[in-house]
C-alpha cells in the first residue's frame, strides 16, 4: 500500500509531484513536465489559422484518396468528450465522411453508449462495433488484478487500441483520425502511474501466463512493433490527431456537443469505461497511491483551463463518494467472478511493478527516443 | 434498522438491494428472535392471499409484529399482496387477513370494457398514481410518478382518511394506503427504478 | 392509464449474450450483466432473459447468473430456459426475478403451470410459445430453439393456457426473429380471438414505429424486442439502447392518442 510517510514534493506550476518516481524539479519547483510544455509543445502547438491550414491539407488528401470509398477514414468512437468532439469536427467543420468505430469491451455506461447514440444520429454516421469475447476479456483482467501491477487497465487499453489498428489494416482504411490531444493530455501519465506500455505483449503475455485461466484465442492484440512498423510503413496506415490544429477547450466542447446532440459530460476523463472510472477513483490511488487526476487537471491547468489552487482542493478528496465506490468495487467484483473478500486480498497484497515481470521496456526505450529524434514524438516519455 | 419480513414469499433480495443502494441499515427477518433493533418493518408479498397468509401465521412471527405494528406503532410498509394483508379479509381466499387497515380485497371486475376489449388480468405493467392527500411516503412524488403493478385483486379503503393515491384500470382503486403508522402500496416499489427507490427512501426516513 | 410495456429481450447462449436470425446463426453480443446494467440504467420498462442454452443442453438454469442479473434489475425481470420444476422456479423467484418462461415444458408437461401457478401465483408464469408458418399458410409451434415441430393444433392448446393457469403466454415469431421487417399482425389477431390472457409479442420489430403500430392496433399488449436494442444502423453495430421516457411518451401520444 501507499507508503504515507515520505513527503512528496508538488510541482509550484501545476499539481505533478513526487508520486512519480521519475519527476525532476527545478530551482523554482516547476516539474520537467511542465518544461517540456513550454519548451517543446507550446512553441509547434498552432490552433490558430496556421494549425488550421495544415490540417485542412491532410483533411483535402483524406477526401480526395478516399473519393470512391463508402468511408475515408476511420474513428475510434467511445463516448467520451475527445471522441466525440472529433466526430463533430470530422464530420461537421471537415466534410469528412468517417466510419465510427467503437469496441465494447463489456464496460459501457449507460451515459457513453446514449453518447454514441446521440452522436450516430446527430451526424448520420454508420457504426461497426468490435465486440471483445468477454470470458478472454475478464480473463486478462482477472490476471492483471493478480498480478499486483498498477497497470490494471491495459487490457482495456491494449484491446480499444488493438481492434481499432488491426479492422483499418485489415479493412483498407488507411487514415485513423484520432482525438489525442494536448489541450487535455499535454502532461502524459507517468509509467509508473500505470500508464507502461499496453502493447509491450512480451509483458501483457508473460502476465497472462502467470495468472491467465484461459487461452486468449480471439482477443485483439497489436503489439507496438507491429503498429509502429508494419502498419505504418507498409500498409501506410496514418494517424491524423486533428484536434491539436484546431481550438479545442474542454468546456467549451462540452457545452457544444450538449447543444447540439443532447451530449452528456461525465464527471471526469475516461467515466466513459465504468471499469476505468472504478480504476482510477479509488484502485489505483488507495492501493497504489497514484492519481491520474494529477496529469489530467495538470494539463488542464497549462492550457489554462483550470486552476491550480481548485485541483489541489479536489485531488484532496476521492472523486467519487466512499459508498459508491464500494458499490463499484461489489460490481466488478461480481462481473469478474471474484468474492468479494477474494478482490480485497488482491486490493491488500503487495504491490509490484513491470519490472517484476518479462518486458520489452527498453527496447521501446530505444524505439521512442529514435521517433523523438525525428521530431515524431513530442510529449515527455517516461 | 429496516426488518423485511422473510417469510418465504415475495422478493427480498429486490428490497435489500435498494436498502443497499440507498445505503439504509437492513436485515431479513426470519424469525421472531430477529425482530430486535428493527425500528421499521416491510411487508413483501406475492401470489395467492391465502399462501401468504398461512406462510405468514407458520412464520412464528405474526403475534410479535401484530405487537411492533398495533402496540408499539412500528411504521409498517406492505407491498403488494403484503398490502393485501393487511385488510381485513380478500375476495381472493377464505383466512382473514391482519385488520391493520379496516379494508377489504376485491377481485377486479373483469366485464369492464378497456377500449373495446374486456378488461386483461392481471393488471400488469406501469401506470401513473394520482395523489388524493399528502403522505410522507410520497415526498418527491407527487407529479407523474409512475410505478410497476402485477395484481388481479385490489385494496378498498372503508375510511376515506386511509385512501393515499389512486391509480386507473378500468375505474379508479386505491394504490396507497395509510393509517397511523400502517402503510400500504399496491404496486411493486422494488421494481419501480427511481420512483420506487424514492418511495422506499421516503420509507426510510419516516421518524 | 396502463402504458404498454415495451420489453426488451436477452438471450443467452453458453453464458454470452447473443442474437439470432430466425433462431439460427446466433452472433455473439457480449457480457449480458453488462446489458442488464445498462438497460437497468436505461430505466426499460422490463427485461427477459431467455437461455437458450439451457434446454438445448439439459443443463438447467444457471443460478448464479440468474441472481447476478436479479440483483442488477430495479425493474421486473423475467427469466426463461430449461426449467423443468416446480423447485427450479422457486429458486429461481427466490433469487429475485418476478416472472419464469417456460416453454417446451408447458407443452409436454402442462400440468406444471398449474403446480407453478398455485404456488406463487398466476400473473408470475408466463408461457413462451415459438411460432413458425407452415405451407398452408397457417402456424405451428417449435421447441428446442426452433427445431422440434409440436403436433397440437396452437391455438386448441392456447385456449387452455388460461384454465392451467397461466398469467401470460409470449408469441415468438421464429420467421421475424431478427429480420426486423415488422410484427406479424395476424398472428397476434388469431391468439387474441381465442384468449384474453395478458400477451406479448416479440419478432420482427424494426424500429419503434413497428411498436407503435402494434400497440395501435392491439391496446393493452407487451411489445418485447431484441434486435433494435443492441444493435444501431445498417451495419448492425453492437449498442445497448432503448427508448428515453419522453421519447415513449411521444410514441404513445403519436399512436394511442393519449
Amino acid at each position: 500500500m501507499k507508503d504515507k510517510t515520505k513527503k512528496i514534493q508538488i510541482c509550484t506550476n501545476c499539481v505533478m509531484d513526487s508520486t512519480d518516481p521519475t519527476i525532476v524539479f527545478d530551482e523554482k519547483g516547476v516539474c520537467d513536465y511542465c518544461i517540456n510544455y513550454f519548451s517543446n509543445i507550446l512553441p509547434n502547438w498552432h490552433t490558430d489559422e496556421r494549425g488550421r491550414s495544415s490540417i485542412m491539407k491532410v483533411v483535402e488528401r483524406i477526401k480526395s484518396e478516399g473519393i470512391n470509398k463508402e468511408y475515408d477514414c476511420i474513428i475510434g468512437i467511445s463516448g467520451g468528450l475527445d471522441s466525440s468532439f472529433l466526430a463533430h469536427v470530422a464530420v461537421k467543420d471537415f466534410g469528412l465522411r468517417p466510419l465510427f468505430f467503437h469496441v465494447d469491451a463489456g464496460w459501457n455506461s449507460d451515459i457513453s453508449t446514449s453518447n454514441i447514440q446521440k452522436l450516430i444520429d446527430g451526424l448520420g454516421v454508420d457504426l461497426y462495433t468490435e465486440v471483445v469475447n468477454w470470458d478472454e476479456m475478464k480473463d486478462l483482467q482477472r490476471a492483471f488484478i493478480k498480478s499486483q501491477v498498477p497497470d490494471i487497465d491495459t487490457p482495456q487499453d491494449l484491446v480499444f487500441f488493438s481492434s481499432l489498428y488491426n479492422y483499418a489494416a485489415k479493412n483498407g482504411h488507411k487514415y485513423i483520425i484520432t482525438g489525442g490531444n494536448f489541450s487535455t493530455e499535454c502532461v502524459r501519465e507517468p509509467l509508473a502511474w500505470g500508464a507502461y506500455y499496453q502493447t509491450d505483449m512480451v509483458y501483457v503475455n508473460d502476465i497472462h501466463k502467470k495468472f491467465g485461466e484461459r487461452k486468449l484465442v480471439t482477443f485483439p492484440r497489436c503489439d507496438i512493433f507491429k503498429y509502429k512498423i508494419l502498419y505504418r510503413l507498409f500498409y501506410g496506415i496514418r494517424v491524423v490527431k486533428p484536434l491539436d490544429s484546431i481550438p479545442f477547450l474542454k468546456k467549451e466542447a462540452e457545452k457544444l456537443l450538449n447543444d447540439l446532440y443532447g451530449w452528456q459530460g461525465y464527471q471526469h476523463k475516461h467515466h466513459e469505461s465504468r471499469f476505468t472510472r472504478f480504476y482510477e477513483s479509488f484502485w489505483l490511488p488507495k492501493k497504489f497511491g497514484f492519481d491520474k487526476r494529477k496529469n489530467h487537471l495538470s494539463s488542464l491547468i497549462l492550457t489554462g483551463q483550470a486552476d491550480r489552487a481548485e485541483v489541489l482542493d479536489r485531488i484532496s478528496r476521492l472523486e467519487l463518494p466512499e459508498e459508491e465506490l464500494m458499490l463499484e468495487f461489489d460490481y466488478v467484483a461480481k462481473k469478474l467472478d471474484f468474492a468479494n473478500d477474494e478482490l480485497w486480498s488482491y486490493f491488500n497484497a503487495p504491490n509490484k511493478t513491470f519490472r517484476d515481470y518479462k518486458n520489452n521496456y527498453k527496447l521501446i526505450q530505444l524505439g521512442t527516443k529514435f521517433l523523438q529524434l525525428l521530431g515524431l514524438e513530442k510529449r515527455a516519455f517516461k | 434498522m429496516i426488518g423485511i419480513i422473510d417469510y418465504g414469499v415475495g422478493n427480498i433480495n429486490a428490497f435489500i438491494n435498494i436498502l443497499k443502494q440507498i445505503g439504509v441499515p437492513y436485515k431479513k427477518v426470519s424469525n421472531e428472535s430477529e425482530l430486535v433493533n428493527v425500528q421499521k418493518l416491510i411487508l413483501p408479498g406475492v401470489g395467492h392471499f391465502d399462501y401468504a397468509m398461512k406462510r405468514f401465521q407458520d412464520s412464528g412471527m405474526i403475534d410479535k409484529i401484530n405487537k411492533m405494528v398495533l402496540q408499539q406503532n412500528t411504521p409498517v410498509l406492505g407491498v403488494c399482496v403484503g398490502m393485501q394483508m393487511m385488510a381485513n379479509n380478500s375476495d381472493e381466499g377464505i383466512l382473514p387477513g391482519l385488520g391493520w387497515i379496516n379494508a377489504e380485497v376485491k377481485k377486479f371486475d373483469s366485464t369492464q370494457l378497456i377500449g373495446n376489449e374486456p378488461l386483461p388480468l392481471p393488471h400488469m405493467g406501469w401506470n401513473d398514481i394520482t395523489l388524493e392527500k399528502f403522505s410522507p411516503i410520497l415526498t418527491g412524488l407527487e407529479n407523474n410518478s409512475h410505478f410497476y403493478f402485477l395484481h388481479s385483486f385490489y385494496f378498498v379503503c372503508h375510511e376515506d382518511s386511509d385512501r393515499i393515491a389512486s391509480a386507473n384500470y378500468g375505474s379508479n382503486f386505491t394504490c396507497v394506503a395509510n393509517h397511523k403508522n400502517v402503510f400500504g402500496v399496491q404496486f411493486h416499489p422494488e421494481k419501480s427504478h427511481n420512483y420506487g427507490i424514492k418511495l422506499l427512501k421516503n420509507f426510510s426516513e419516516l421518524c | 392509464m396502463l402504458k404498454p410495456r415495451i420489453i426488451a429481450s436477452l438471450l443467452i447462449k453458453d453464458g454470452g449474450l447473443v442474437k439470432t436470425i430466425n433462431f439460427k446463426e446466433p452472433r455473439y453480443l457480449g457480457d449480458p450483466m453488462n446489458a442488464v446494467r445498462i438497460f437497468n440504467e436505461k430505466e426499460v420498462d422490463e427485461l427477459s432473459v431467455f437461455d437458450i442454452s439451457a434446454t438445448v443442453k439439459g443443463n438447467g438454469p444457471n443460478f448464479k447468473m440468474i441472481e447476478n442479473f436479479a440483483s442488477e434489475c430495479r425493474m421486473p425481470l423475467c427469466y426463461g430456459g430449461g426449467i423443468k420444476s416446480v423447485a427450479e422456479a422457486q429458486q429461481i423467484f427466490s433469487l429475485g426475478v418476478e416472472k419464469i418462461a417456460i416453454s417446451s415444458s408447458a407443452i409436454y408437461n402442462p400440468t406444471l403451470i398449474t403446480e407453478l401457478s398455485n404456488k406463487v401465483g398466476a400473473q408470475s408464469v408466463v408461457v413462451v410459445l415459438d411460432f413458425k408458418k407452415n405451407f398452408l399458410g397457417g402456424y405451428n409451434i417449435y421447441t428446442h430453439n426452433g427445431t422440434k415441430s409440436v403436433n397440437k393444433n396452437p391455438f386448441e392448446f392456447i385456449k387452455g393456457l388460461q384454465l392451467l393457469g397461466a398469467g401470460e403466454i409470449v408469441l415468438n415469431n421464429i420467421d421475424r426473429d431478427g429480420m426486423m421487417n415488422g410484427y406479424d399482425f395476424s398472428l397476434v389477431e388469431k391468439v387474441r380471438n381465442v384468449a384474453t390472457l395478458p400477451m406479448t409479442v416479440i419478432g420482427g420489430a424494426g424500429n419503434m414505429a413497428d411498436i407503435g403500430k402494434l400497440i395501435k392496433q392491439f391496446g393493452i399488449i407487451g411489445s418485447a424486442a431484441a434486435s433494435i436494442f443492441v444493435y444501431k444502423g445498417k451495419l448492425k453495430g453492437v449498442l445497448i439502447n432503448y427508448p428515453s421516457s419522453e421519447e415513449k411518451t411521444m410514441l404513445l401520444k403519436e399512436y394511442l392518442k393519449f
